[in-house]
């Protein structure tokens, strides 16, 4: 019997794992993340805790991190996590454009996406792509935690349960923050043509679509709401809020999740292949 | 009643405006491979790519097995050598087929032995490891028929599947495609008339978006008149018709090309009208290359009325 919707997402998500550790471009791409993150880990991370460690033996006065505006630092009890917690915020976004840009259009433009769909729906392509795409960075994630535990762990043996509660927690909000990237890079990937183009309009839209709804709510201050359907619009807040307190914002990534791959699935359905 | 193999009823396609597809109608059964031919931009890979769901159908009604083209309930039972389509470079060639078998519904043991058994079946077995961007266009060609073959399809749509192939592996391709027939259905879109002529029992003629359909074994019960093609080696056209136009039973001697005669003949006056014309050829010592009954699938379909004496 043929396998079902289910099954066949199943299958590709695996493929686009497999696609990471067995084709040269996949192992550059781990090699790239790997260094850029002990960099971060061996210098900023590892400093920025030890400044920490320091500033949450201030007991009266203004905080130099608070007068800076990092004074949410302090609500974390490791502050390895806390500092990796800001500095993911800013570059698993980013790393979500740039690697999940490319989800189906060269294989339209190099015609793969026929070969395929001639055996799954349209619909386990797109969803099983970005299911797959989601399962390479929740591995991602999950590397880059472990090593920022070990950190930790390595400063203070006695941390290791607090430092692996926390690091779920940043996981599960990671995880869910990258969704609407993941998703809108998939939208833009069944319509363009490559993946530089879909990083470019990524960009565009994301400016513009800030830019002309801030312009319309200063005449119509209603429409400033609409900002919401903008990825990343919590970020500011979310910094703001520590461990399992930051899921109080889930629901803005995982309502604009809904709609970019709703947008998504029904370009892929009226796209020639 | 069993039902058709394909229904399309009233489809139409436009491109940028332009009708690649105009009220195209037709039902087909499974069995023999079915041609699809037509002048270049007659709509041909459109209504192959609409028969394989890689373009939406806009206007008219489509089923194949009575699903939708694209449905998950044909995956397996339809395949296609889609034109200039090619594989992932990033893959290897067996990893890439032992996927598409997969995703057929095939344990990973099955399909790696199955994506083993169609790279044979194309003579390419040593590529299993090899990728992609390290083909010849003829190989990947043959290696776009090794996926269209896949878990045994009971309906294949092949565009254009000789197309850049050498000699031997075009033999090879019919070869395949005879071994399977008619277990397994093709409709073969090519502008090989002659390959088609040799595989196909049925021809879909596209021309300007519009479909007609042509039985070929069909054509010379119907008409009263039968028709002999030879190709003769070098010699007069006019000495030829000359000798050939009296004998008893002929109606009339074309000379479509040069060398090449069609003569068209009443078999009720003549039933042997081919010992008579090879009779006339070795009484005037004259050598031929092709003696053929009938006239040659590109007559039938473009030639028609043309090529009258």
């Amino acid at each position: 019997m043929s396998p079902g919707f289910l099954q066949h997402s199943l299958l590709i998500c695996q493929f686009e794992l497999k696609r990471l550790f067995s084709s040269r471009k996949g192992w550059l791409y781990l090699i790239t993340f790997a260094l850029v993150w002990s960099f971060i880990l061996l210098y900023p991370i590892r400093f920025a805790a030890d400044m920490l460690g320091q500033e949450k033996n201030i007991t009266s006065g203004i905080s130099f991190l608070e007068f800076f505006g990092f004074g949410s630092l302090l609500n974390w009890q490791i502050p390895e996590m806390g500092v990796y917690w800001h500095f993911a915020l800013i570059i698993f976004p980013l790393l979500s454009v740039m690697t999940s840009a490319d989800q189906t259009c060269s294989d339209r433009e190099r015609g793969t996406l026929r070969f395929l769909c001639l055996r799954v729906s349209r619909d386990s392509l797109f969803f099983g792509r970005f299911a797959g795409m989601m399962l390479v960075q929740t591995l991602l994630i999950f590397m880059s935690l472990f090593s920022t535990v070990a950190l930790a762990v390595y400063r203070d043996v006695n941390l290791l349960s607090l430092a692996l509660n926390s690091a779920m927690a940043i996981a599960v909000n990671l995880i869910i923050v990258l969704l609407p990237f993941t998703a809108m890079m998939a939208a833009l990937s069944a319509t363009l043509k490559s993946a530089r183009q879909a990083t470019v309009w990524a960009i565009l839209v994301w400016s513009f679509l800030a830019g002309i709804i801030s312009a319309l709510s200063s005449y119509l201050p209603a429409l400033d709401a609409l900002k919401i359907l903008i990825p990343g619009y919590q970020m500011s807040a979310l910094s703001q809020l520590a461990q399992w307190q930051a899921l109080q914002l889930a629901y803005i990534p995982l309502l604009q999740s809904v709609v970019l791959l709703s947008i998504g699935r029904w370009v892929m359905h009226r796209q020639n292949l | 009643m069993k039902m058709p193999m394909i229904q399309c009823h009233n489809l139409s396609h436009l491109y940028a405006g332009k009708a690649a597809l105009s009220n195209v109608t037709f039902e087909l059964g499974a069995g023999e491979p079915i041609g699809l031919v037509g002048p270049n931009g007659a709509g041909k890979t459109t209504l192959l790519s609409l028969l394989c769901g890689f373009l939406p159908v806009t206007a008219g009604a489509l089923t194949l097995f009575g699903h939708k083209p694209g449905a998950s309930a044909l995956s397996g039972r339809v395949s296609a050598l889609p034109q200039d389509a090619r594989l992932d470079p990033a893959f290897t060639i067996g990893e890439q087929l032992s996927f598409y078998a997969r995703l057929q519904g095939l344990s990973a043991k099955q399909a790696t032995n199955e994506a083993i058994r169609v790279l044979e079946a194309v003579a390419l077995k040593d590529l299993f490891k090899a990728k992609p961007d390290t083909l010849s266009h003829g190989m990947a060609k043959r290696v776009a028929i090794a996926q269209a073959l896949i878990g045994s399809p009971e309906l294949i749509f092949l565009d254009e599947p000789t197309a850049g192939l050498d000699p031997v592996n075009t033999r090879n391709i019919r070869s395949i495609i005879t071994e399977l027939s008619p277990a397994t259905t093709f409709i073969i879109s090519s502008h090989d008339l002659a390959e088609l002529g040799r595989l196909c029992q049925q021809i879909l003629l596209l021309d300007n978006g519009v479909m007609s359909t042509m039985q070929l074994n069909a054509s010379g019960e119907s008409s009263p008149t039968r028709f002999i093609t030879v190709q003769m080696e070098s010699c007069t056209a006019v000495d030829v018709i000359a000798k050939i136009k009296p004998l008893k039973g002929v109606v009339r001697v074309s000379t479509p090309q040069k060398n090449e005669f069609i003569v068209e003949y009443n078999p009720t006056i003549e039933a042997n009208m081919d010992l008579k014309i090879l009779t006339c050829i070795i009484d005037n010592n004259w050598q031929y290359r092709q003696f053929s009954q009938g006239k040659t699938l590109e007559e039938k379909l473009f030639f028609e009325e043309d090529s009258e004496s």
